[in-house]
């Protein structure tokens, strides 16, 4: 049966200007919403509208004092922030904002029944943001403040994350690490060959939290055998003991074989079915709930399709 | 580099008049393996370490130190019985790479430090000098390793330092390491950036060879017998 699929993106999402030679440009955007437009999916979506997050939900991951900072520097004009990665403009903390207030309107709607399910097209991407640090082109972490909208805001008691971005979620990881109520299961190459070197097999979370992070570590030149591998060993069972009650999933491109920030090779196909995959979860556990979230990918080539199909299976059409 | 800036220095001691229950105790609490003996002037006397202890123990006493049988035998015995006496030991200002080569050379997993006058100052063990050198590598800081084969000539390692610099990137470490053939090095840049791929092209443009991660390896030289 389709789905109600929402989609998330804002023009403004295209403001956020991270200078020259940068891979995380407007134009991945541009590439993911022309993928979905011309596979003439556009009518059979629910519009989500990008909402500037209330502060108070930033805060609930992010300390005080990292949110003024990046307000400060990014008025006053600075290039980066934390690290030359973290590139930026003067639009870049109002564009961070509407990126997490918009995964949060999601949020509400697919609570609310008017979706079933969503992809949110956002700029800046959000995983490697730690809650008092930029990282790797991440300012907010809009996976992580959605996770925790949803279990303060609509008291959901567990939320499962499946980060399939190349590169290890450091701040999703590190923000949940203690948290047995969030479940964060992450798959990306071998920290030993990729940024940002955690992500290892033996990162099981820690405290309470222990046994409730479930890290797959990739070797480069692994692609699709591996994955499906890998998602039944390690995925499947870990959120089966879990049983999410509400499942984000991190949506990175980059393990494709076209794009140039990895050496793993995904092909096009893959990615259908981990977010099929994830979807199946969801169906089984969550009552379909599943909330889609951009992070990387960097193959303006390869992002139309990956978008459109992304989205068809969200649809189920 | 000094040994004294590595070493760990609120050392857990014994006395030689020590009770081998209690090192066994203080070894389980702080997951350690050796125990300095020292005297009541902070001397170094001797080493314990818990091969010591599992080698002065029957079976069933090492397993169960409170329903073994056999103990009051075992209690009559002191920390002085099974010490290792007048134990090999470093100077706080010996360096780490010293340190390095003598544990590898004596095969023991910790040298206690003391001054001249064998005060116990300290004591590093394989533990130690593994986190001084996982910080060496950079590996606490997010970044990306990349391999590098160039011939060896004068001034490669500018070229390549320059080139990355070039790209406003920094470094977390650099490492040279001797490859399989004679006239050839691999280069280990630790980038900490996520943004390597222009860097790269750059590289290769230059006309270097950038190793497939599969094929790395640190160390090519015939492992020590």
């Amino acid at each position: 049966m389709m789905k109600k699929t929402g989609f998330l993106f804002d023009p403004r999402y295209l403001l956020h200007d991270t200078g020259p030679y940068h891979p995380e440009v407007p134009e991945r955007l541009q590439a993911i919403y022309k993928g979905i437009e011309e596979a003439d999916l556009l009518p059979r979506l629910t519009e989500i509208k990008a909402l500037r997050a209330d502060i108070r939900w930033i805060e609930a991951v992010h300390e005080v004092d990292y949110i003024r900072r990046f307000e400060e520097v990014c008025y006053a004009g600075q290039k980066s922030m934390d690290t030359p990665d973290c590139a930026m403009c003067t639009d870049t903390f109002e564009t961070a904002l509407l990126a997490a207030g918009g995964v949060i309107n999601a949020a509400d709607m697919v609570m609310q029944g008017e979706i079933d399910n969503a992809f949110c097209a956002v700029r800046p991407p959000g995983h490697h943001a730690e809650a008092g640090e930029a990282m790797g082109f991440c300012y907010f972490n809009n996976v992580a403040i959605a996770a925790t909208y949803l279990r303060q805001k609509w008291n959901i008691g567990k939320v499962g994350i499946i980060d399939f971005d190349v590169h290890h979620g450091n701040g999703t990881q590190h923000i949940f690490e203690k948290d047995p109520t969030v479940f964060y299961y992450s798959i990306h190459q071998h920290p030993s060959f990729s940024y940002p070197g955690t992500g290892r097999e033996f990162e099981k979370g820690t405290a309470e939290g222990q046994g409730f992070t479930k890290n797959t570590p990739v070797l480069p030149g692994h692609g699709d055998e591996e994955y499906r591998h890998y998602i039944k060993r390690d995925l499947l069972p870990a959120f089966e003991r879990f049983r999410p009650e509400f499942i984000l999933v991190s949506a990175g491109f980059d393990a494709h074989i076209d794009d140039d920030m990895s050496d793993v090779k995904l092909s096009t196909d893959a990615f259908t079915w981990l977010i099929e995959t994830a979807l199946q979860l969801a169906a089984e556990y969550a009552n379909g709930r599943l909330i889609s979230v951009l992070e990387g990918g960097y193959s303006l080539k390869r992002l139309p399709e990956l978008a459109s199909n992304h989205v068809h299976a969200l649809l189920d059409v | 580099m000094f040994v004294s800036r590595s070493m760990t220095s609120e050392v857990i001691t014994i006395t030689g008049d020590g009770s081998i229950f209690d090192a066994q105790e203080k070894m389980t609490r702080h997951t350690i393996r050796h125990l300095p003996v020292i005297d009541a002037e902070n001397t170094l006397v001797g080493v314990v370490t818990d091969r010591d202890i599992r080698s002065a123990l029957p079976y069933s006493l090492f397993k169960d130190p409170d329903c073994g049988s056999g103990r009051e035998k075992v209690e009559a015995l002191k920390i002085r019985d099974i010490m290792t006496k007048d134990p090999l030991a470093i100077s706080p200002t010996d360096t780490i790479q010293d340190a390095l080569l003598l544990i590898q050379e004596k095969r023991v997993g910790a040298f206690p430090v003391v001054d001249e006058n064998r005060k116990l100052k300290g004591i590093i063990s394989v533990r130690d000098l593994l986190r001084a050198f996982t910080n060496v590598l950079g590996l606490g800081e997010p970044g990306i390793l990349l391999c590098i084969l160039v011939t060896e000539e004068i001034g490669q390692l500018k070229k390549i330092v320059d080139a990355i610099t070039e790209e406003n990137i920094s470094f977390g470490s650099i490492l040279v390491a001797k490859y399989w053939e004679d006239d050839k090095r691999a280069v280990f840049p630790y980038l900490l950036t996520q943004n390597v791929s222009r860097v790269k092209k750059k590289l290769k443009d230059m006309g270097y060879h950038l190793l497939d991660p599969m094929d790395w390896y640190l160390d090519q030289l015939p492992k020590h017998k």
